[in-house]
């Protein structure tokens, strides 16, 4: 439970004729983490077997089609694989003709659109008009001027002087076509340049403008419409083919997957050895498996020491957690900081006890710690895969905790459920007849009551943090103590890591003199200088400049108290304004729902973020800088989780 | 001589009022400036944070961490504020 499992180095030697039946028993049983054969002395990187060509093309095939039709993860009820691998052949070839035809009826839709979305795009221009566009080109004494002008130029007016032979046609847009005999070419053009004339070409096609807009548009409509119903039967298609294309595309990787295996493997011309590692407890049934397919014809060496004294290989181990299942889910917690080394401390556990006992004592509210459970409750069952299921199961034990400290506190969404007395007034509670009860005095002159008011014993409740920071950072240095004194012996264990409990116990014996409570300093003083003393020789003089750390450290724990606070102060804010406006009576008390509402939908929101990453800095920054290393290779065994598809 | 002992003891309430007044204020430059240094510090861990991690995804966790360790100093002073309200 505190240490990752255990590991044994694994060989397989064999003929190669016996290579596909020991790649079959190691894909199937899904434990050996396979090494990658690197090396060029006397054996080679082995071949894939053979069909891994035609595969590998099929499963380019499959990906693209399911990208064309748009096909992403789902979870399905898995298929029989037998019934898809009979069927696939043919059904990928008729799927591949459909999906070819759609997908270049699709193109040429497309391309009509462009098309008529150009054409209309340069008629619009020529739009008023009375001409056919065939009447704008092809005249040999004629020259026709086709463009845009200044706006209001009168060209009219500077025309008359030149001839009064000439036909002029303005169209809404401000266009004009303007025929004039070709003698008079050169002078119009200056008249022209002079109103900012601006050539437009006349498009290649005859008709009226306005008729020829009103045609294409209706044209446009229809392909559009094609293109609308090409999608919906593209949709069809996608929900039809879906569960096919992705059992189908698991299946191929899978077979590809086993295929390409020899490829990391060593080989010599007859032979073939695969190195890899195995978890202690899987071994017998793996090597009972391969003996049995094979006939006992593959050598299965293991190495006889365990790693535990292969120390020099220690970070090529692989590492997989060997947690009971209730901690599981908080191995995600761990990946993202690094998998623990192979002789580290595996603090999953700690993590597991600590981060929603910290979460909770920072929310402790009812009504949140109801609704949180509820959304994770309703999005365990929504959403699936391994990063929501941990994300949500974390979330859950954290609002469980959650929901003690809020009876512990008696709040409910920033309100107090119980009657209490404030600054010499009685405050009523939510709960009629339910009053605080006094139980002790803690310290200065707060008094410790149920349930308990956090914002009334600030003091007793900023010492009881440090508290647990100073047990929490402990059992964090007695990890460490444990973790060198494996990998470095005794006395750098004790140097290292016990002289910061010497530290501490030299602090508070000062503290303790400080306040009188033992007369002299000097204790105090001794044991805090044998602890320097002890640091420097274990960690060298830079040490020296940590021992502020530990009390940064310590004092960091009065977040529990703080960050709690504030996310109180904003509850208490949104219920003190949306109150404000429910005793305004009327329409005010619609706004003060509203207020109450997405106050507490923020507050929730919050409720996550906050006390979840505090929590986790706690682990992450206080807990594992005191034993921690992580960094370790992730365990990733040979074989395929299936989802789509069952043997 | 009535009229000066009313006067001093306006004068105290007044030094009273004042004194809570500057608990107020020193509070809030407690936290609020506390917070302006945790800002300052994370927004350049948080940016070279997400620099490194778009990189390696791996250093997620560890770029999360070096971007909250700033945080202490402005809880430090909420808490400080805190003491001196009460």
């Amino acid at each position: 439970m505190l240490k990752p499992k255990q590991m044994r180095r694994v060989l397989f030697v064999g003929h190669k004729d016996h290579l596909e039946p020991t790649i079959e028993v190691l894909h199937d049983l899904h434990v050996v983490h396979i090494e990658e054969y690197t090396g060029e002395e006397y054996f080679s990187i082995g071949k894939p077997l053979a069909g891994v060509d035609q595969d590998s093309r099929m499963l380019l095939k499959l990906r693209s089609i399911a990208n064309f039709l748009g096909i992403k993860k789902s979870y399905l009820e898995p298929t029989s694989a037998e019934k898809i691998s009979s069927e696939l052949g043919k059904k990928l070839d008729e799927l591949e003709s459909a999906v070819l035809e759609k997908l270049k009826r699709k193109s040429e839709i497309e391309a009509n659109i462009k098309d008529a979305e150009t054409n209309i795009h340069e008629i619009r221009v020529f739009s008023g008009i009375p001409l056919n566009f065939d009447l704008c080109r092809g005249y040999e004494t004629l020259h026709v001027f086709t463009g845009t002008i200044k706006k209001g130029a009168e060209i009219e007016a500077g025309l008359n002087p030149i001839t009064t032979d000439y036909q002029l046609y303005v169209g809404t847009t401000g266009t004009i076509v303007l025929f004039v005999p070709a003698k008079y070419t050169d002078e119009v053009a200056e008249l022209l340049n002079d109103a900012l004339f601006n050539e437009v070409n006349i498009p290649a096609m005859s008709g009226v403008p306005d008729e020829l807009l009103g045609e294409l548009k209706t044209r446009l409509d229809m392909f559009v419409k094609d293109l609308e119903s090409l999608s919906s039967e593209i949709n069809s298609m996608k929900a039809q083919y879906e569960e096919f294309i992705l059992a189908s595309e698991e299946l191929l990787s899978i077979d590809t997957q086993k295929k390409e295996a020899p490829l990391f493997f060593a080989t010599s011309e007859h032979a073939f050895i695969i190195n890899g590692w195995i978890p202690d407890d899987e071994f017998e049934t793996l090597e009972s498996r391969v003996k049995e397919a094979t006939g006992d014809r593959v050598h299965i060496a293991l190495h006889e020491e365990t790693v535990d004294e292969v120390a020099a290989d220690e970070t090529d181990v692989p590492i997989e957690y060997d947690n009971p299942k209730i901690v599981k889910p908080f191995e995600a917690v761990m990946n993202l900081y690094g998998r623990p080394k192979y002789h580290e401390i595996d603090p999953t556990t700690f993590v597991f006890i600590a981060f929603p006992l910290f979460y909770g004592m920072i929310l402790g509210d009812i009504g949140y710690a109801l609704i949180l459970l509820g959304i994770s409750l309703y999005g365990i069952s929504k959403l699936h895969g391994e990063g929501w299921n941990s994300l949500f199961t974390v979330l859950i034990y954290c609002n469980i905790v959650t929901l003690f400290f809020g009876i512990l506190y008696g709040e409910f969404l920033g309100f107090s459920l119980a009657g209490h007395v404030s600054e010499g007034h009685h405050v009523a509670g939510l709960i009629p007849g339910w009053e605080t009860i006094e139980l002790m005095h803690g310290l200065g002159d707060e008094m410790i009551t149920y349930p308990v008011h956090r914002t009334h014993i600030i003091t007793t409740l900023l010492v009881l943090t440090l508290l647990i920071g100073v047990i929490h950072i402990n059992i964090g240095l007695t990890a460490g103590f444990r973790n060198v004194l494996v990998k470095h012996g005794m006395k750098a264990a004790i140097l290292e890591k016990i002289s910061w409990i010497v530290l501490q116990l030299g602090v508070f014996l000062l503290l303790l003199g400080m306040m009188g409570v033992v007369t002299s300093m000097l204790p105090g003083a001794v044991v805090f200088v044998l602890a320097v003393i002890m640091l420097v020789v274990g960690e060298g003089g830079t040490a020296i400049m940590e021992i502020p750390s530990i009390m940064s450290n310590v004092l960091s724990y009065s977040r529990l108290l703080a960050v709690g606070l504030s996310s109180i102060g904003i509850a208490t804010a949104i219920n003190t304004m949306s109150g404000m406006m429910f005793d305004s009576g009327g329409l005010f008390i619609v706004v003060a729902a509203i207020i109450f509402i997405f106050g507490h939908a923020l507050n929730t929101a919050l409720s996550v973020i906050a006390p979840g990453l505090h929590a986790l800095r706690l682990q992450y920054v206080e807990f594992f800088t005191k034993f921690y290393e992580g960094g370790g290779r992730i365990y990733d065994p040979f074989g395929y989780n299936r989802i789509y598809t069952e043997e | 001589m009535a009229i000066e002992l009313a006067l001093a003891g306006a004068d105290i309430d007044l030094i009273l009022a004042n004194q809570k007044g500057l608990i107020a204020i020193g509070a809030g430059l407690a936290v609020g400036l506390t917070g302006l240094g945790s800002a300052i510090a994370e927004k350049d861990i948080g940016s070279a944070a997400v620099g490194a991690f778009t990189e390696k995804e791996e250093l997620f966790g560890k770029g999360l961490i070096m971007t909250v360790i700033p945080e202490t100093i402005v809880i430090f002073g909420f808490v400080i504020a805190i003491m001196m309200i009460i």
